[in-house]
């Protein structure tokens, strides 16, 4: 595991917004959260007739965690100079982050019925054109840690202490812009930095873990100069705890390498590469939502 | 100019506190004043261009000026996707520089030539794709490229490009007009640091009284169709010049002008075809060999002035030498 370095959880926190011990209450919260997000997935992947279903719900959990408590963001102030800036580098997984941003308060809940549709704020990879809130376009991987690594660079310049967030795929690992990134971030200390690595071992055809010759991500990215953890990226109390812990290192970029499986929380498309692409059947959707016991949000007014 | 360069910079960067320089590791001693003078607001990021490029996007969306340098052909052609995308598509101002544009590099081989910059550049939507003529030039398109909301790529060359004198202001979006032509029906146009080449040719045309307008389309994209509007008007033929591969270049803008008309001038380009350019030839040679130099712009003048040439056809002179020219088979 990690550096030794524990007892960090009283120093993170710098603007306030975090709250570094969760009550078992307060973690099943978020729990039932992450599985109206995965519900509200399901909905938007049926309607707007787009996969990526199983790279959407490998990260609902990270994505539910940092946008309730994490984050330094508001849905009052979305361009807040001191924001945390969150970069969403792996785009096709959108439905999980429009699903996220609209439960936190960020867009309307109905507006994820117009995801995928012609002119929709929500279209299948994410657009800043499209949706202003965001701090960048997705769909092509590999740029979202290079972007953050020069906002960062430039924050700091000003004095602003904005943290930035990246969440990545594994499969992105293979690009290797990402690691020109990487050894910038640790160059210039960039201790301001997250980058999660959503590891649901499942690329678009094949395994990432065959893919990268059965090889550490979290000793690579220590390897580069960070500070590493690895944890189980579908575990809410294991993700709260470590995100408490960042930075795990004074002046050190943090990596979590958050093991998750692809379609999790929906047992028939975990682990399966045939949900990278595959879009739901009418009765897939209908037995993924009953599994799930939640309704989508975009369902939530007409149930009403 | 790369020197004018580093004093334009110099200057951008007293006046705009946002401006922030970052290196792809080149530009060793070129930049050592600018270092000591802005300290953080000169970073290098090493031998990483998508870096670069991404690292510039990121620090443009929280509202700083970069201004990223590497050579030309490393700077447009291996991050083309980081400029696509995180420059491009996210519309952000990056000034983009690529240093020893076009066959600036030609003695030091293929992997040093950058015959297709401007054309790779032109082809991001919203870039504005630049090539300054001399050193003047450089200093005066700089700060108008640091003024626009969206991003930019510069062609500079090396050191010592003479410079030319010309009384039209250097206006970026705007053809300048270097000399007016006594009366010839035919205009030479050119891109970059060729244009001293082609007022070279017009010293030679001299004792044939033969003066043709010449204008220097600094700027390639947004390409100046006013002017060549107006040139239309005036002259039966334009002369291209450019030092560039044909696709993408300033001819192949230009003829994309002149298809949209019904009629209008005839194009007639010269300079290097769309080729590897093997030999490692010095500058000069290569420009000799691929037919033009002075004084293959010279004669192309001299054929299109005389009236037997008038309506018939013309031809640039193609290298023979194949190991200038060789396809890669």
């Amino acid at each position: 595991m990690v550096s030794g370095l524990s007892g960090h959880n009283d120093q993170i926190s710098h603007n306030g917004a975090v709250s570094t011990k969760r009550s078992p209450a307060s973690i099943a919260q978020l729990e039932q959260k992450a599985r109206k997000v995965r519900a509200s997935c399901v909905q938007m992947a049926f309607d707007g007739r787009e996969g990526h279903l199983s790279s959407a719900l490998s990260c609902t959990d990270l994505l539910v965690a940092l946008y309730n408590g994490w984050l330094n963001v508001s849905p009052d102030k979305p361009k807040a100079p001191d924001r945390d800036r969150f970069y969403f580098s792996k785009g096709h997984a959108c439905t999980a982050l429009y699903a996220a941003l609209a439960d936190a308060g960020f867009m309307p809940k109905q507006t994820l019925s117009s995801y995928g549709k012609t002119d929709s704020p929500l279209p299948n990879h994410s657009c800043r054109h499209a949706l202003p809130i965001l701090e960048n376009s997705a769909g092509s991987l590999g740029h979202g840690l290079g972007l953050a690594t020069g906002a960062l660079y430039g924050l700091r310049l000003d004095n602003n202490p904005a943290r930035a967030v990246v969440l990545m795929s594994d499969g992105e690992c293979n690009e290797g812009s990402v690691w020109e990134s990487a050894m910038f971030a640790a160059a210039q200390k960039l201790g301001n930095l997250l980058a999660i690595v959503d590891n649901n071992g499942l690329q678009a055809v094949g395994r990432s873990d065959v893919l990268m010759g059965h090889t550490s991500l979290e000793e690579k990215f220590r390897a580069f100069g960070w500070a590493a953890r690895t944890i189980n990226g579908n575990n809410m109390t294991e993700i709260v705890a470590a995100l408490a812990d960042v930075p795990f290192e004074k002046d050190r970029p943090t990596a979590i390498i958050a093991k998750t499986v692809g379609g999790s929380g929906i047992k028939f498309m975990e682990d399966q590469v045939l949900w990278h692409y595959r879009t739901p059947s009418e009765e897939e959707k209908n037995r993924a939502l009953a599994e799930l016991g939640e309704a989508p949000l975009q369902k939530e007014l007409s149930h009403a | 100019m790369r020197k004018a360069f580093a004093e334009a910079l110099f200057q951008a960067a007293e006046k705009d506190p946002r401006v922030i320089f970052l290196t792809g590791d080149l530009g060793f001693g070129t930049f050592d004043a600018y270092q000591a003078k802005f300290g953080p607001r000169y970073v290098n990021v090493g031998v990483a261009e998508a870096q670069l490029v991404n690292a510039a996007a990121g620090l443009a969306l929280e509202g700083w000026r970069p201004i990223i340098y590497s050579i030309a052909s490393f700077a447009t052609g291996r991050p083309f996707e980081q400029i696509r995308i995180s420059v491009g598509y996210a519309g952000l101002p990056v000034v983009i520089i690529g240093a020893g544009g076009g066959y600036t590099y030609a003695s030091s081989g293929v992997t040093h030539h950058a015959g297709e910059d401007l054309g790779l550049m032109s082809l991001i939507p919203g870039m504005t794709v630049v090539a300054p003529g001399d050193p003047n030039e450089v200093a005066q398109l700089l700060p108008q490229l640091l003024k626009l909301s969206g991003p930019s790529y510069l062609r500079v060359g090396k050191y010592g490009e003479p410079a030319y004198q010309a009384d039209d202001a250097v206006v970026l979006g705007r053809a300048r007009l270097l000399r007016e032509g006594n009366g010839a029906d035919f205009a030479v146009v050119s891109t970059g640091q060729i244009t001293s080449v082609v007022l070279d040719a017009l010293e030679l045309l001299k004792p044939d009284g033969i003066a043709p307008t010449v204008m220097q389309f600094h700027t390639v994209q947004p390409l100046d169709i006013v002017a060549l509007d107006s040139l239309a008007k005036k002259v039966q033929t334009i002369i291209v010049v450019e030092e560039h591969m044909p696709v993408g270049g300033l001819a192949a803008a230009i003829s994309t002008w002149r298809a949209a008309r019904v009629s209008g001038p005839r194009i007639v380009r010269l300079g290097p075809p769309q080729a590897l350019l093997l030999g490692n030839p010095t500058v000069p040679e290569m420009r000799k060999r691929l037919g033009f130099d002075a004084q293959a712009i010279a004669e192309m003048c001299r054929t299109i002035a005389r009236p037997a040439s008038r309506g018939g056809s013309v031809s640039a002179a193609q290298p023979a030498n194949a190991r200038l020219t060789s396809d890669p088979t």
